[in-house]
């Protein structure tokens, strides 16, 4: 059973779908994967029995959690570069929009790659477990979210602005057995795989933490309304 | 005068209700970032708002806040970095 707050949230997102007036279909369709991407059948599968999920899910991001914007093709269901056989997860890419805060500098990488994937990467895969469909379909092997963000002091004048990045994967066992409390975080840190990116380069062994963070369960931007048919 | 009251209102009651809702209680500096978007543009939302009516920030206020604030296509990770298709 998963925790009353995201089943809740599971519920909102099933009630996306019910006869709402659509929003606009740019900001949501672009974010799904195109079938053509896909490179096996098994893929092509996956996307081809979710989309209507996968929609209603980036429907629920787009009016629901403005703060984040999503990477263009990046829901549906990715294979992992170290993956030896064609398993699929569940995958969404988001970018956290915020400011170069000084305050944020000090932390060393490595804990702002934890924090940011605890607050943020963590919420997106609650979200993602509450698409039922999707979750209970055999052919999902489990999540991904890949997290990024403007690196602190990355903004220098004349020079290219970088992003960290974290992707995270976990298998499906693992995440719900987390969200259901039969495991802890620091259980589900030896079970996750991640790879860390500053800009493009690859930060192998960077160590990750995973705590409990509900800051994306209750936060609110003030006096936001959602687009015409989204309830959050 | 009135509009620059509302704005501040605003970021203020954002940043009270940001750094309320973290939750570690072992990393001061994280409870404390508290930022989402660029800060300071939020409060042009409330400024396109009539007086006497409660302001109202819609998704495309949003976009449009994140479009002035863009610094620029960043250097990132490459999805061929990380998945294979």
């Amino acid at each position: 059973m998963v925790a009353p707050r995201w089943a809740a949230a599971g519920l909102l997102v099933i009630a996306l779908g019910a006869g709402v007036v659509p929003a606009p279909a740019g900001p949501i369709d672009d974010k799904l994967i195109p079938l053509e991407r896909y490179a096996t059948p098994k893929a092509r599968a996956l996307g081809s029995a979710h989309q209507p999920h996968l929609y209603k899910y980036s429907e629920h991001i787009y009016g629901c959690l403005p703060w984040l914007d999503v990477q263009k093709a990046s829901i549906g269901f990715q294979r992992p570069k170290f993956a030896e056989g064609d398993d699929r997860y569940f995958s969404t890419w988001i970018i956290v929009d915020q400011k170069d805060d000084p305050e944020f500098a000090k932390i060393p990488q490595a804990r702002r790659m934890s924090a940011m994937f605890s607050r943020f990467g963590m919420d997106l895969m609650r979200r993602m477990a509450t698409v039922h469909d999707v979750v209970t379909d055999d052919n999902v092997s489990g999540f991904s979210v890949v997290t990024s963000w403007l690196k602190p002091g990355s903004l220098a004048p004349g020079g290219q602005p970088v992003n960290e990045s974290i992707a995270v994967f976990v298998d499906k066992k693992s995440a719900l057995d987390y969200m259901e409390k039969r495991i802890t975080a620091a259980d589900l840190t030896t079970k996750a795989r991640w790879l860390a990116f500053d800009g493009q380069k690859e930060l192998p062994n960077l160590p990750l933490e995973i705590w409990d963070d509900f800051f994306m369960a209750s936060f609110k931007v003030p006096n936001y309304e959602p687009p015409p048919g989204i309830t959050c | 005068m009135r509009r620059g009251v509302i704005g501040s209102t605003f970021v203020l009651l954002a940043a009270t209700i940001a750094s309320g809702c973290a939750t570690s209680e072992e990393w001061a500096e994280w409870r404390s970032h508290s930022s989402h978007f660029a800060s300071g543009q939020h409060a042009t939302f409330s400024l396109k708002n009539r007086e006497g009516t409660a302001p109202r920030v819609a998704r495309s206020d949003i976009e449009a806040a994140r479009s002035e604030n863009w610094w620029g296509k960043a250097i990132t990770v490459s999805p061929d970095q990380i998945f294979q298709n």
